[in-house]
């Protein structure tokens, strides 16, 4: 299987999809000659055209209406963000009307969208082009939101997400787009609303999205010499999350930890663990359920402030072996 | 001023006492050192004494209540003094007025003691069955408010928990394991799901194979003595590297010093002589030999003790504790079998005191009497050494040169020591002073 | 239509000599000047009868109601094509009447059945019809002006010759998405007619206070896109500005911006108490502009109709609206047991 890196791997999906289906088009912020600020769609507006590769005015609440207006006539638009920190400029459009049309108008609408947006820190981009707003998402049921973390995921999920009738927030993460991994090159799709179990262990749960589950799964690797067999479970999609894969992993370790870069209060972790003690997993739970988010501020320029402002490997560490005491 | 009556410390680590019951009550008289109570450390059960005369009132903890030491448990009131007088309420009084409170009297008699209290606070107390000596006033007189504080604190401490798990709880619950008699591993010692289920494997293991059904087991709570034992014991077994070394005693000779002995203790109307007391007797001169095998290992230094406190293991109904027979090298064995007999029976009783079972330096574990030929015991840290005496047996051995075989009253006694303090040569040599010792015990019997 | 009348100033009705010739120079027959005081007499009706229901308890929630603005949805129903695509404001019960809409469907939503369109998650605000092509009215001021962007691009794609109608008010026109969606929409030359009906107030604010200039049309010069300021109570004349818009759009020249200056005889919404504009000013825009009246005393000038036709008509469409009322209240809640339905497609 080819390795290529997970930006390659969105690209290939969007090609693919566009190739296969003449209702996808993309548009967004200099997503043409200029690529896309990340180089995304490098090389689409030649393959596909003005008509299919749209360029934007600067007005990101009009590119996710517009992507909404076009959903409703059938169309399957693909529009990019260039930096999720803007999704708020149009949250009106994504939280108020899209995922609100198809319940609002009794079923009878239905808004097929993908909105690209990279969030995350670790590229210096400072305070208002790092966040990670997924949990700011997730409070909008009617919205998908997705968030792979390696090329295979983010491929197939992609093309999952524009097959789908629904608005989806494809959420990636700046940092993993240059991750390689084995990629198939044909058509496949991973099912939304499916978590994946990344590494399978016996002694404690950890949930974590997008980057962290990479760290999360260097930690469980670096662990495991010690015979700490750590469960990296990684939701993919985020809304609506699938806590029965998390319940039932849980059940089996008894331990739990969630890991996400969002800022901690309010962040999707709480509503892990809310799923999981309210539920009769809360049995099987062995040690205080934990959980890691990004610290409560803005991110900072500064490289090292920066770095300390959201999870690395060894707080998630850190966190496991406090889960863990007495138990190995 | 009433005295505080304090949860006396027994022991350098000791941090707590469990009441087991108060033998006096509010009210009562009395005397400086007379016992008053009797609390349950972790080693023993011991008489709390008064630490003053006077009448006792303001218990603060009752019977099962956990207490850390140094805490005070109750006051004694001197004459003329009342529970108005309790340090937490003297808070400022009306001065000019010093029969403020005019419910309160002089205690001279038992019955006096009474409170002051508002006329709410005492219907309340009466409708809510509370004693109002043991409500604390916040001011001069105990008010409806601290009738209502009284209340909700004993809802509090009625609601002691284990610290533990959702799925200990659940685990525990399944096998129909007590939490409170698992300790946890956990931090802070939360117990985890493991440790129920390490709790719980005793009682299936046997059943292991094939399953019964119906088969249900009484859990017992931990004690704390139960608990002691069994960290002790863990503790010693797990640091301290045991060696053990066998040697066959012929008993013949001791056998025949314990028949006159008996003769002579039954003309005094003394209790006859065992032959752990005589086996005391032996090891405590064998100790004073070897100092290595009398010794404590502190990490870093060996304590070689001048003392000769002899422990020896005894079956109560609590458990195993280990009465101390104090300077047994400066006694005869008949003194030695009067003292270890007052002890067995007072660890019978569940009245050892503290004294009775603290400052050991060796230990006997006779399990003889049983039947038992031959064990190893674990090592009573912080001593070095315990002696596990076996069963007098008649058996063939050959006596002489010539090979004649005879049948003779054998004895096996096996020690245990711990190899940080004890090379393999000083224990052997210690078993071989025993053996000169059972085998011509005339040397220092008499 | 012209771009010097402004405001919705004192204005002669106009001699039926000058109704008959601008009639006749827009073509339009007598039937459709019928139905477009049917149409007005419906909306009318079930705004009226909005009111009686709510106030007899039987509404759940709020309701914007458009008594008074008659004339501009009637007059843009008659310029556009059935399916030409329609996004709408809060204030849309009549649009959708003259678009065509089932009565009963809206009455059973505006009253929160199952049978209504939205299977009673909507209510008075949401009401949609997608097999007409009514994308629905939106709850938020201004979100549906962007939207229009997209349906316009779809059409455009598609190659589709329906026009997109976005109707908003005058107080949407302040939102930001206001500017972002005209550049767009001018930038791509899209099939979309903005609307921008202006009934003076956005809830309580005066648009005199809200608006640097006025009037709202000429913003769309700043975007090079065509424009209009009409008397949104005089349904032929916005029915004539509605006629050049919509051929300008259909001839592939994109997008047309209308103004229709109009006024509600309700409040803004039933929290409503009218605190901000005096009573003689509402009495005047009903005693002297109202444009079923006006449209009414043309017809009869021009005997399109008689005393007695109109009165015939008037009252068939109160027995609709009745009708409908009667519908709605016979149809079930919704059963609890959907609740969590049409979250996801």
């Amino acid at each position: 299987m080819p390795e290529i890196t997970y930006l390659e791997a969105i690209r290939q999906a969007l090609w693919q999809e566009m190739k296969r289906d003449e209702r996808v088009f993309l548009l967004g912020e200099d997503i043409g000659r200029y690529g896309g600020a990340f180089g995304l769609t490098h090389g689409m507006l030649d393959e596909f055209g003005e008509e299919r590769v749209l360029e934007t005015p600067i007005s990101e609440a009009t590119i996710v209406a517009t992507a909404i207006g076009a959903a409703l006539l059938g169309m399957r638009p693909v529009a990019e963000l260039m930096f999720m920190d803007f999704v708020l400029l149009s949250l009106d459009q994504l939280a108020n009307q899209a995922a609100k049309m198809h319940f609002m108008f009794g079923g009878r609408a239905t808004v097929p969208m993908v909105v690209r947006m990279p969030g995350g820190s670790g590229s210096g981009a400072a305070s208002q082009h790092s966040q990670s707003l997924e949990s700011v998402l997730m409070q909008f049921p009617g919205l998908i939101v997705i968030n792979p973390s390696t090329p295979y995921d983010a491929k197939g999920l992609m093309l999952s997400a524009i097959r789908n009738p629904n608005p989806v927030c494809f959420v990636e993460h700046k940092v993993l787009y240059k991750m390689k991994g084995e990629v198939p090159e044909g058509d496949y799709t991973i099912p939304i609303g499916v978590a994946e179990i990344k590494r399978p262990g016996r002694d404690i749960t950890v949930v974590a999205n997008n980057v962290m589950v990479i760290k999360a799964l260097n930690v469980a690797e670096k662990l495991s010499k010690e015979g700490i067999e750590v469960e990296v479970v990684d939701p993919r999609t985020m809304l609506p999350l699938d806590t029965e894969t998390i319940l039932q992993s849980v059940a089996r370790t008894g331990r739990l930890l969630v890991v996400h870069e969002a800022c901690q209060t309010g962040g999707w972790a709480g509503e892990v663990i809310a799923s999981v003690v309210g539920s009769p997993i809360f049995d099987y739970i062995d040690a205080p359920v934990r959980r890691l988010g990004g610290k409560d501020i803005p991110i900072p320029y500064n490289r090292i402030l920066e770095k300390a402002a959201v999870p690395q490997e060894a707080d998630i560490e850190q966190e496991i072996r406090a889960s863990v005491e007495g138990r190995i | 001023m009433p005295v505080p009556f304090i949860m006396p410390k027994f022991d350098m680590d000791q941090e707590k006492a469990t009441i087991i019951s108060w033998s006096k009550k509010e009210g009562d008289l009395v005397t400086f050192e007379e016992s008053v109570l009797t609390v349950e450390t972790e080693k023993v059960a011991i008489d709390v004494p008064s630490p003053a005369s006077g009448i006792l009132a303001g218990i603060l903890f009752k019977d099962g209540e956990e207490v850390p030491v140094t805490k005070v448990i109750a006051y004694i009131l001197k004459e003329g003094e009342t529970l108005a007088d309790l340090p937490k309420m003297d808070l400022p009084k009306p001065p000019s007025k010093p029969e403020a409170a005019p419910v309160s009297q002089p205690v001279a008699v038992p019955q006096a003691i009474s409170v002051s209290a508002t006329p709410i606070a005492i219907r309340m107390a009466k409708e809510e069955g509370v004693d109002l000596s043991k409500v604390q006033a916040s001011g001069v007189r105990i008010t409806r408010e601290d009738v209502e504080r009284f209340i909700a604190d004993k809802k509090k401490v009625g609601r002691v928990t284990v610290a533990a798990t959702p799925a200990a709880r659940r685990v525990a619950r399944e096998n129909g394991v007590a939490l409170e008699a698992v300790s946890g591993s956990g931090p802070r010692g939360r117990v985890q799901s493991t440790d129920v289920l390490a709790a719980a494997k005793p009682r299936v293991t046997p059943l292991s194979t094939a399953q019964v059904n119906g088969r249900e087991s009484e859990i017992i709570p931990l004690t704390n003595i139960r608990r002691t034992i069994a960290e002790r014991m863990q503790k010693s077994f797990n640091e301290s590297p045991h060696i053990a070394l066998t040697v066959e005693v012929d008993m013949t000779e001791a056998e025949n010093a314990r028949k006159r002995f008996n003769v002579q203790a039954e003309k005094l109307k003394q209790p006859r002589i065992t032959v752990t007391a005589l086996m005391i007797k032996v090891v405590a001169w064998a100790l004073i030999r070897n100092p290595y095998i009398n010794a404590s290992f502190n990490g870093n230094s060996i304590s070689l003790w001048k003392d000769v406190n002899i422990g020896v293991a005894t079956a109560a109904p609590q458990g195993l504790v280990v009465p101390v027979l104090k300077g047994a090298d400066h006694l005869g064995v008949n003194e030695i079998n009067i003292r270890l007999v007052e002890l067995a029976e007072r660890a019978r009783e569940n009245r050892l005191k503290l004294e009775d079972v603290q400052g050991g330096t060796f230990t006997i574990s006779n399990l003889g009497m049983f039947g038992i030929r031959q064990f190893r015991a674990v090592i009573n840290p912080p001593e070095s050494a315990i002696l596990a005496v076996g069963s007098v047996v008649r058996t063939p051995i050959v006596v002489d040169e010539q090979d004649r075989v005879e049948v003779r009253p054998m004895m096996s006694l096996t020690i245990s020591a711990d190899h940080r303090v004890i090379d393999g040569i000083v224990a052997a040599r210690f078993l071989s002073d025993l053996v000169i010792g059972l085998e011509s015990p005339s040397m220092l019997l008499y | 239509m012209s771009k010097d009348k402004g405001k919705g100033s004192e204005k002669d009705i106009g001699s039926h000599k000058l109704f008959d010739k601008r009639v006749k120079q827009l073509k339009m027959s007598d039937d459709s000047l019928i139905g477009l005081y049917r149409t007005m007499c419906t909306v009318r009706h079930f705004e009226y009868m909005a009111d009686k229901l709510y106030a007899a308890g039987k509404v759940h929630g709020t309701m914007h109601l458009s008594a008074g603005q008659e004339a501009v949805a009637a007059g843009i129903s008659l310029a556009v094509q059935p399916d030409d695509y329609l996004i709408n404001h809060h204030r849309g019960h009549g649009h959708f009447i003259a678009k065509g809409a089932d009565i009963n469907l809206m009455m059973a939503e505006f009253l929160g059945k199952d049978a209504g369109y939205n299977h009673g998650r909507g209510g008075s605000m949401h009401i949609a019809d997608f097999q007409s092509n009514n994308l629905g009215a939106n709850g938020i001021v201004g979100g549906g002006i962007p939207q229009a962007v997209g349906v316009g691009l779809a059409l455009k794609m598609q190659k589709r010759k329906e026009i997109c109608v976005c109707i908003f008010g005058d107080g949407a026109a302040n939102e930001g998405v206001f500017h972002e969606a005209m550049n767009m929409v001018a930038l791509w030359k899209l099939p979309v007619l903005y609307i921008c009906e202006n009934n003076k107030y956005g809830m309580s604010m005066d648009v005199d206070r809200a608006v640097a200039k006025l009037p709202i049309a000429q913003r769309a010069d700043a975007y090079g896109i065509p424009w209009a300021c009409v008397d949104g109570n005089d349904v032929v004349e916005v029915y004539d500005a509605m006629k050049t818009a919509v051929e300008h759009i259909r001839s592939g020249k994109g997008p047309y911006f209308v103004e229709a200056i109009t006024y509600r005889y309700f409040g803004h919404s039933k929290s409503d108490r009218n605190l901000y504009r005096p009573k003689e000013e509402i009495e005047d825009w009903k005693q002297n502009r109202d444009p079923i009246m006006r449209f009414t005393k043309h017809l009869l000038q021009s005997e399109i109709i008689d005393e007695g036709q109109a009165q015939e008509i008037n009252a068939q469409a109160e027995q609709v609206i009745i009708k409908a009322v009667e519908f709605a209240e016979a149809s079930p809640e919704p059963d609890v047991s959907t609740l969590m339905e049409y979250v996801y497609a």
